[in-house]
Parts: structure tokens; sequence; C-alpha cells
């Protein structure tokens, strides 16, 4: 009787749970059907195309210059990301497993960054960049050091890493130590391999954050020489029509990396989560 | 505790700040940079300068601007050279034009709206191009600045100060479905107000024969939109600002009536809500709207949506109901500012705009563009386009009702209170409220200015 009843309740829950899925799945799930369809089936709003259109993916890719636009928001989301996971390692460590007068001020102050907005940064990072542009033997607008350089640290990442750091035994320092590791040794040859998790996480945030950037990529290029595939969808956005069945193909073209990635890892990514106490 | 945080301000904080100084103080670009009126314009040699163009265009336009920019470079006596940058949408290009007047990054040529050229000439980031005009060798002849559709040119002359030179213009018509009027007994589209929503209220009674879904049927889809309003208020003869532009007026009979139009039409379900991306000229061209209210720029849009994609029907474009004082439409577009360069390089970017504004180039944009065209004598080079696009001959006759909305820098952030006041009225707001908040933030951001 307790069995059926505890059944049912699971039936219940996987139900509930199944809808929530359907529900959240749906975009997704419309994004795609529409990247297949005519322009007049999307007119028409149909719901599933009558013949796949193969043929919008091959024209958003030409018309967009996707090719490009790929290779750029590939190389400048790799240059991101290891950047993000070398610094910000870097900056963790201490914080969570040095003592020095002030850590917590410099954490507190680190933290307090989360706080600006990006809007806000904006301007700042601009005269920064701009003035490095100036100042330097390379160009930094542009090209890649303006779309990398201002993000390879971010006070979100040094707080993750920080937080799984610090719930690390103590012991294994000690034990580093006796065996003659100085902190660098230890940071990367024994703690480096246990931060997989979260490592993988903050690389997967980096990733999405590089991916789906346009304001700043706008800003600081002027030609499609090192811009993202982002400026690329938005070529789609007309000022004076809709052509939905090729914004859809441009947007799953753009979709299906951060997709791939995140379905590679993403046993780690949630471990990483859990771990750094964000869940919930 | 108390000393450990000064004392972290003072070791992390002041030295940050202190870093920072440098930066905040290194405006002025790369090139000399001159204030109109202390230059020799005559005396200026535009040889060899290299011009940077930031527009908004993308495919098909873009491709043929950087096919008439490669002209002119290759055609143009002193060897002036044009470059051509997609630099984003209109947002992009002004939040790049706002950094990039504090850090000295601006381009030769840029694409902007009246109110974002105010605020640049307000922060010193283009040139008066009066000066320009005028000059005995460089300029335009007065018989070719009386070519001008004279109100295009004003809409861009700010407190005597002429902001940009209009490249083209577009205006907000109002599309309806021919056949469709006739199914419900009309021969013409609607003249009054009063006509525009009985054919409404008829369309959702009757839906269109050849619309694919029967259970959808409506007069109009208003989108969420300040340039909507205002051509209901224009059409009513009404305006958003008083006749010096120094007051916003938000809380007018014009505005009251427009408003109250349409929700009383929303209540009978005989008009709807734009509610997403170009929704009202997908569901026109299949026949499942009466009347659609867009930019004359989306003609080719409609047509292809209609007549090779849509259900297929007749179709033309005109002016909204008209008020006592005669139709008034919406006419509006970004013009082309000359940016604070150095003189040869703002020479340069004059002739560049001087050539693409001549009537034969003109003409060129226009087949590319489907946008108007500013200067009256490119009509003569149009007689087969016209001939091949009746429904954009139709809009250009209405050029000589055209009304522009507000010049006055900030107005974007008017534009969204705008419309945000708009979902509030529609959401069952208090339209007296509404309209009183509306009108004090929007004269306060006057102030502001």
């Amino acid at each position: 009787m307790a069995t059926r009843r505890g059944g049912g309740r699971s039936w219940l829950i996987y139900g509930g749970l199944g809808l929530w899925a359907t529900v959240s799945s749906f975009p997704f799930v419309w994004m795609l059907l529409s990247s297949f369809m005519t322009r007049g089936e999307t007119l028409r709003r149909v719901f599933v195309p009558e013949k796949v259109q193969w043929a919008n993916y091959v024209q958003a890719w030409k018309e967009a210059d996707f090719g490009l636009y790929f290779e750029n928001s590939v190389l400048i989301a790799a240059m991101q990301v290891g950047g993000t996971l070398l610094f910000s390692l870097l900056a963790a460590y201490p914080l969570a497993r040095m003592e020095f007068r002030g850590r917590n001020a410099v954490f507190a102050c680190i933290l307090a960054t989360l706080m600006i907005p990006e809007s806000v940064t904006m301007v700042p990072n601009f005269l920064t960049v701009t003035w490095l542009h100036r100042s330097s033997p390379f160009a930094w607008l542009n090209s890649w050091p303006a779309l990398t350089v201002p993000f390879l640290a971010n006070a979100f990442s040094i707080f993750l890493l920080r937080q799984f750091l610090r719930g690390l035994p103590g012991e294994l320092w000690d034990a580093a130590r006796i065996d003659g590791a100085g902190h660098l040794r230890f940071l990367f040859g024994i703690l480096l391999p246990l931060c997989r998790a979260p490592l993988l996480t903050v690389g997967m945030f980096t990733f999405i954050g590089s991916w789906n950037a346009l304001a700043w990529p706008l800003l600081v290029t002027n030609t499609p020489d090192w811009r993202p595939i982002s400026v690329g969808l938005q070529q789609f956005v007309s000022e004076a029509g809709a052509e939905v069945h090729l914004q859809m193909a441009g947007a799953v073209i753009a979709t299906v990396p951060v997709l791939l990635i995140y379905f590679l890892i993403q046993k780690e990514f949630t471990e990483g989560i859990s771990m750094s106490g964000l869940k919930g | 505790m108390k000393k450990k945080v000064k004392r972290a301000f003072r070791a992390v904080i002041l030295p940050l700040l202190a870093g920072l100084l440098p930066f905040t103080s290194c405006g002025g670009g790369d090139e000399q940079v001159a204030r109109q009126g202390k230059v020799d314009l005559e005396g200026l040699d535009p040889s060899g300068q290299e011009v940077v163009f930031w527009y908004q265009h993308t495919r098909e336009r873009e491709d043929e601007l950087l096919r008439m920019i490669e002209d002119f470079n290759r055609t143009n006596p002193h060897g002036i050279s044009v470059r051509g940058e997609y630099a984003g949408k209109y947002n992009d290009i002004y939040n790049k034009m706002i950094v990039g007047l504090q850090g000295g990054t601006l381009p030769h040529l840029v694409v902007a709206y009246q109110n974002q050229a105010r605020a640049y000439y307000q922060e010193e980031g283009i040139v008066d191009l009066n000066p320009f005009m005028v000059s005995p060798n460089w300029g335009l002849d007065s018989q070719s600045r009386a070519d001008f559709f004279q109100p295009f040119l004003k809409q861009d002359n700010i407190d005597g100060v002429q902001t940009g030179l209009p490249p083209n213009r577009s205006m907000e018509v109002l599309y309806y479905n021919i056949d469709w009027l006739q199914e419900l007994g009309f021969d013409s589209p609607p003249a009054t107000w009063d006509q525009f929503a009985e054919m409404c209220r008829k369309a959702k009674e009757q839906p269109f024969s050849k619309s694919p879904d029967q259970s959808r049927s409506l007069g109009f889809l208003l989108e969420i939109d300040a340039s909507r309003l205002a051509s209901m208020v224009f059409s009513r003869g009404g305006d958003l600002v008083d006749a010096d532009e120094r007051e916003y007026t938000l809380d007018t009979p014009q505005l009251r009536a427009a408003l109250g139009g349409m929700m009383e039409l929303m209540e009978e379900k005989a008009v709807g809500i734009v509610s997403e991306d170009y929704g009202d000229q997908k569901e026109f061209s299949v026949g499942q709207v009466l009347f659609a209210l867009r930019s004359s720029s989306g003609l080719p849009f409609f047509k292809s949506a209609i007549e090779e994609d849509g259900v297929g029907f007749r179709w033309s474009v005109t002016h909204l109901p008209s008020g006592p004082a005669g139709p008034v439409v919406n006419v509006y577009g970004a013009s082309i500012s000359v940016c604070m360069t150095a003189p040869e390089g703002q020479l340069a970017a004059w002739l560049f705009l001087k050539w693409f504004t001549d009537p034969a180039q003109q003409a060129r944009w226009v087949r590319a563009s489907n946008y108007f065209p500013v200067r009256k004598s490119t009509a003569r080079e149009l007689v087969e386009y016209f001939a091949e696009n009746p429904q954009y001959k139709a809009a250009y006759d209405l050029l000589d009702y055209g009304k522009s909305e507000p010049a006055v820098a900030g107005y974007q952030q008017v534009r969204r209170l705008i419309q945000d006041s708009m979902v509030d009225i529609f959401d069952g707001g208090d339209v007296d409220q509404v309209l009183e908040r509306l009108g004090t933030a929007a004269n306060r951001s006057l102030v502001e200015q």
C-alpha cells in the first residue's frame, strides 16, 4: 500500500518535472523547427515544417559570413576561458589558503565589483583599452587584446574558486610542505587536479559570456576581422522586416557549440555549482 | 573594524583611483581636432584623406553602399578613400559614439538620428555643416540646395546648426488589404478615424476569404512604439512637443483621442497589440489583419511576404486617417553627420556626403534600399522604378504631408517612457495619472539635457 502511494507520488513528481521540462524546452524546439521552415510557414505560424529546409542554414551561413565570425568566437572564447581560469585561480588561491593582512578587505573589494553593472564599467574599460591601444607597440582596438584582456579575471570566478579551495583539508598543504613544495607547486601540482569541477564550471560560464557578448565587441571593433558570431546573428535583425526562418537558423548555428560543451561537462558543471554553495 | 576598513581603503581603493586618473583625461583622438569656424575651409586640401564611415546597414543595403563607396573612391579627383564600417544598430552606434567621444575614437562620418546628433553636437563630437554647404569651393550651389526637400534639411537644423545631411528618409504609412476592404464593402481606405474604427470592427466580424486561419481576424495590430503613437497624434493634428520644442506636450486632446480610440477597439477585440517582432507584418501578409502601420522602408518586405510567401492579395499604402487640417505623415530617418576630426578629414567626409546626395547616386541608393530620396530631381531618374513599384510611388506622393518627431536631445529616453506609458494605459492603468507621470518625467529629461 505504502509502495503504491510512493509510486503514485513518484509519477506525480516525474509528471510535474516532465511538464516543466516541456515548457522550458519549448522556445528551443520552436527555434529549431522555425529554422527548418519556409518564410511562408513562419508567416502562417505553422508549428511543424512541411518539408525540412536545410537551405536556410546554408543561406544564413553565407549571408552573415558565419564562417569568419564562428572562427573569431572560438578564438576569443578560448583565450577568455584560458585566461580566466589561470588568473582567477591565481587570485582565488591566496584568498582561500594564505593568511595575510587585509585578505578579507581585498576579497570584499573584489566581491563589491559584482554589484557594478556591465554598462557602468564599459566606459572606463573602453578608455583603458583606448589608452593601451595608443601606448602599446601592438594594436588593442580591432584586435583580440581588447576583446579578451578586460575579461581575463572576474569576481564571480574568483569567488567560486575561493569557496571551493577553502573547503579542501589543510593537511594537504602540510603534507606538501613536508615534501618541499612551495605555493605554486602546491597549487598547480596538487590542488589543480582536485579543482576539475569548479574549473569546468568557471570555464563554462566564461565561455557562455564570451560567446553571447555583443555590446563590447561592437564597441572595440570596426571591421569583421575579429567580430564574434553574435554580430553575425545581429545582421538578421532587419530594421524593416522579419526573416524569422533565417534568424532562427543563425540562432541554432550560434547555440550549438554552447549546448555541445554543456552536454560534455554537464556532470562536472552541476558538481561545481553545488560544491561552491551556489545551489538553490 | 573601522580602522581595518580605512586601512583597506587606503591600501586598495586610493591607488586604484590614482591609477585611473590618467585614463580619464585621455580624450582627443589620434587626429588634430579643430572647432568649426576657426578653419579656413577654402584653403584646405582634402587630397589623400582616409574617411571612416559608421553605418547601420546590413546585407543587400550594405552590399550596395559598399559598391557605391568603391565607386566614389575610384572616381573622386582628390584621391579620398572612404572606408565603410558596420557599427551595429542605431543604439549601438550611439553607444559607440558616446564612448568614442570620451576616448577620442570618432569616425569621420556617422549615421545619427536628429536627437542623437544634437547630443553629439552638445558634446562637440560633430560639426555644423552650414559652412561646408555654402562654401564656394566645396559646397552646394543654390540650385542644389533648393533641390533638397526642405523639411528634410530642416529636420537636421537645430537652432541654426546643420547637424547632418539626410541621405534618405522613410515615413509611417498605413498598409491596407484592398481585396479584404472590398469584401467588407469599402472601396477606399479610411479617410477618418471613425471610418477606420468601423472597418476594424467589420474586419473582426468578417475574416478575409483567403486567410488560412478564419478564427483570427483583426482590424489592426498596434505596436507599442513611440513612432506609432506619434503618427496617430500627428494625423489628428497634434504634436509631442510645443512649437519651440521647449516642452513636451504629452497630455493633449489628440494624444488622448489616439490612445482612447485604440483602447475602445481593443476592448471590442477589433484591434490587438503586436506581441512579437514584426508580428503585424506577418499577420497582414496572411490576411489576418486588415491594416498595419509601419515604416515605408518595409515595403519590399511586405511585398515579398504577401506576394511570394503570404496568401497573395492586392494591397497598397496610404496616410493615416486625417484630422481637420488634412493628412499628416510621420517622416523620419537618420542623417549623416560629419565628426569633429582634423579639418582635412572633415572636408573629405563632406565631399563624400555631397556626392552621396547627388541625384544620380540618390536614385541608385533608392533602388537598393527602397528609402525615399532627399533631392526632388531624383524623381526624374526614378520613372521606371515608380512604375515597377506602385506602392512605393503611392508613399512617395505623401512626402508633401511630412512632419517629424522631436529633434531634442534625450528624446531616445522619452521614447522609452512613452512606450512604458502605452503599456501601462493598455494594461488598464489610470490614463490621467500615467500621462501626468509621463509629462513630468519627459520634461524633466529636457531640463537635464
